[in-house]
């Protein structure tokens, strides 16, 4: 402590400005953070803090930007393409992040038992992962294609082809399967770190007690998982929010307006409409919609720990 | 969860959807912007005569030029600016390519913060808004040596220079102005029993009725279109869809760009007629068009009929299948004695916000490149508006080049709106609802309507 001390004191205050020991320490401290908090503030909190004043701006990239206050939201409020793309984003995170919640604690609680080639599986079910968005979309476009891999397997079940890509009532389920073959793995590695890290002596205690395996499942490891869980949820919410280049190069949005996510509509609405200030307004829609949503697992769960 | 938990995780959600929000950093300059009408007009017949008074610059100027990126058209640019600099040893030429895909968004960004190009190369339909904002600096008519605006326009074909003119004078000037008209691949038809040239459709009636003995359904699944509109683009699906609205006597967009009318009982028509062709000819399901490759079924041999332009002369004449086994005839109509077709192209124009001495010589580059209509044509492939072109050497070896200039003759340019991705892409929603979903034509459209509307509000 005496040495920590000596080098916060090399710092040569005046007199005035004479500071005890820890608040030194403290000083120091936050001298060695500036550099970081300078880069974050720079390059995450001023374009946020641009956004928002941009979003009370008529902005088209060339003229300057003219103040016009709330208007851009409140057009919004009745633009039927916002609305639908709200829409679609919500139906997109509910029906992905589900069952991905689901499919990665199953792989999780597969792969955290003993068996064979066990690092070989989990290495096949993390490539998705791994995989670029761009490759992956244009892959899963030729396996949705009328004589693609899906729907040839579709005919050997005597199935006839299905649009997927090309029917409004398929194609942001198609969209959404990706979302979830893609996400799954992910959050499994989150789980698979959460089950490993409970302690042996806790399932050992309950197995001695005759508790079977759902039993372990249900009142040991899910209970401990807790933390995990509140994690991959809100990150898997944010994630789905803002799916981008999936649907972008698949669909474009389409077919009328099916698959044209929020993301998508700020960025058409950014640049290919160059209406920069209604694209910044979406986009402060979208970060409200995530933050109520955050607070709200955040307010449950911690009810729960309090219960 | 404790109070510094909440913070931290709040802090997250902030951090990641802030890669959401557009990136709007750059504080812009104040542009040279000029208020402008945004009426426009065609020049005067009679014009007051300019005095050619330019001589051409001895001190040093740099030209930023940025272009489209496509191999011939860039091979051939390649070529001419050494020319150029040779011709001129005090202008250095610096050249940036990008991809079509982000040309407006780059091109849109530089300028509002007066990093923009001496000369700018951009698809026609995008020049009005740039106009609007008083981005474009009018053609130097003392740099040209032309007398009046109306003396460029004559060597162009009837509507040849529209696109680049705004209340009265020229802004830019066309290196490419495609008709697009219907290819055929003879090999499909010779198989079907058909010839090429006397089976030609010359109405859609014809094509409807010509479709059956082309079109090839094995079970469930299509193994050869007769004919398919595009579905890989709202852009190309507009460049259609607007001269059948025309040939049924409607208009898509008013003369002065304010008014929509994707609803009208013209258009209605038009949308009802694509999905009778669509049900008969073709099958979208199948398509393996891409915005890079929008002719890949044709040039496969999966596509009997396709609507595209003489560029893509080259690309097809190159493939495997169809090489030069291919015949070309003008756009099918409604009423053939009533013709309408629809024209589009890229062209050249001047940066407004640079220096005087750059402008005058970013007109006079765009002079000398397109002096020659016929190399045009033969190292790009691209098919200048202009008079003459059909009786050069080149032109007479050109596959079809008569064909394409006489739908140019009957052509309107596709439409020229600040708003033509939101019209596009609501003309594309409209009939992809139609022809996927079976939605009545009226219903889509209205909803076309209601979204162009407010977009041009």
């Amino acid at each position: 402590m005496s040495q920590k001390l000596s080098i916060t004191q090399r710092i040569n205050f005046p007199h005035s400005f004479k500071l005890t020991a820890p608040r030194q320490q403290m000083l120091f401290g936050y001298l060695i953070l500036l550099p970081t908090l300078v880069i974050i503030f720079v390059f995450r909190f001023y374009p946020m803090l641009q956004a928002f004043y941009i979003s009370m701006t008529d902005y088209d990239l060339i003229k300057s930007p003219e103040f016009v206050g709330l208007s851009n939201f409140i057009d919004l409020l009745k633009d039927p393409l916002f609305l639908n793309s709200a829409q679609v984003s919500l139906t997109y995170v509910f029906f992905s992040v589900v069952p991905t919640w689901i499919i990665s604690m199953g792989l999780a609680l597969l792969f955290n038992r003993h068996i064979w080639f066990k690092n070989l599986f989990r290495s096949a079910v993390f490539m998705p992962v791994i995989m670029p968005s761009v490759v992956m979309a244009l892959v899963w476009t030729f396996m949705y294609h009328q004589q693609g891999v899906v729907n040839i397997i579709l005919g050997w079940l005597q199935i006839s082809p299905i649009p997927w890509l090309r029917s409004s009532s398929t194609a942001l389920w198609a969209v959404i399967l990706i979302g979830i073959w893609r996400a799954s793995p992910y959050f499994m590695v989150i789980f698979l770190a959460g089950l490993q890290a409970i302690p042996s002596d806790f399932l050992d205690a309950a197995q001695i007690d005759g508790a079977n395996s759902w039993q372990s499942f249900l009142y040991v490891k899910l209970p401990l998982l807790k933390p995990t869980t509140l994690l991959v949820i809100i990150m898997s919410i944010i994630t789905a929010m803002k799916v981008f280049a999936v649907p972008l190069i698949m669909t474009n949005g389409g077919p009328a307006n099916s698959t044209r996510v929020l993301p998508l509509f700020i960025y058409q609405t950014a640049f290919e409409f160059f209406d920069m200030g209604r694209a910044s307004a979406m986009s402060i829609f979208l970060f409200a919609a995530v933050m109520i949503i955050t607070v709200f697992q955040i307010r449950l769960f911690s009810a729960g720990e309090d219960e | 969860m404790k109070g510094s938990n909440l913070l931290a995780v709040l802090l997250l959600i902030a951090v990641l959807v802030t890669a959401c929000a557009p990136k709007t950093a750059v504080v812009p300059t104040e542009p040279a912007v000029v208020e402008q009408p945004t009426v426009v007009e065609k020049p005067a017949a009679t014009e007051v005569p300019v005095e050619a008074s330019w001589t051409f610059p001895t001190e040093n100027v740099t030209l930023e030029i940025w272009w489209h990126e496509y191999g011939p058209f860039t091979a051939y640019m390649e070529e001419m600016i050494p020319k150029y600099m040779e011709l001129h040893p005090n202008i250095t030429v610096n050249v940036t390519k990008v991809s079509s895909a982000d040309l407006n968004q780059k091109l849109s960004a530089a300028i509002a913060t007066g990093t923009g190009p001496d000369i700018l190369d951009q698809d026609a339909s995008y020049y009005v808004q740039y106009y609007e904002k008083g981005v474009l600096e009018p053609l130097n008519l003392d740099v040209w040596g032309a007398k009046s605006y109306g003396d460029v326009i004559e060597n162009y074909l009837p509507g040849g220079a529209d696109a680049g003119i705004f209340d009265g004078k020229i802004y830019s000037l066309p290196y490419q102005g495609n008709s697009m008209s219907l290819w055929i691949s003879n090999k499909l038809f010779v198989a079907a029993g058909l010839d090429p040239v006397k089976d030609a459709p010359k109405t859609w009636e014809d094509m409807i009725n010509i479709c059956p003995k082309l079109k090839i359904v094995d079970g469930n699944v299509t193994k050869q279109k007769a004919f398919d509109f595009p579905y890989h683009s709202a852009r190309w699906q507009l460049q259609q869809f607007q001269p059948l609205t025309e040939q049924f006597g409607g208009e898509l967009l008013s003369a002065d760009g304010k008014t929509v009318a994707l609803n009208s009982p013209a258009a209605v028509s038009a949308l009802t007629l694509w999905k009778r062709v669509t049900d008969a000819c073709g099958d979208p399901q199948t398509t393996m068009n891409t915005g890079s490759n929008p002719n890949q079924d044709f040039i496969d041999g999966r596509l009997a009929m396709w609507i595209t332009g003489p560029w893509a002369t080259p690309q097809i004449t190159a493939s495997e299948f169809v090489g030069d086994q291919f015949t070309v005839v003008g756009l099918p109509q409604v009423d053939p004695t009533n013709p309408r077709t629809m024209v589009y192209g890229w062209e050249w124009a001047v940066n407004a916000d640079r220096p005087e001495i750059n402008k005058q010589v970013a007109w006079d580059f765009i002079k000398f490149v397109l002096a020659s209509p016929e190399e045009w044509l033969a190292k790009a492939g691209f098919v200048q508006p202009v008079k003459g072109l059909l009786e050069t050497e080149t032109a007479k070896t050109f596959p079809f080049l008569s064909v394409h200039l006489k739908d140019v003759e009957t052509a309107t340019w596709y439409i020229r709106s600040g708003k033509v991705n939101e019209i596009s892409l609501a003309v594309g929603a409209a009939i992809e609802a139609v022809v996927y979903d079976n939605v009545n034509p009226q219903t889509a459209l209205d909803a076309a309507q209601a979204e162009a509307e407010n977009a041009l509000k």
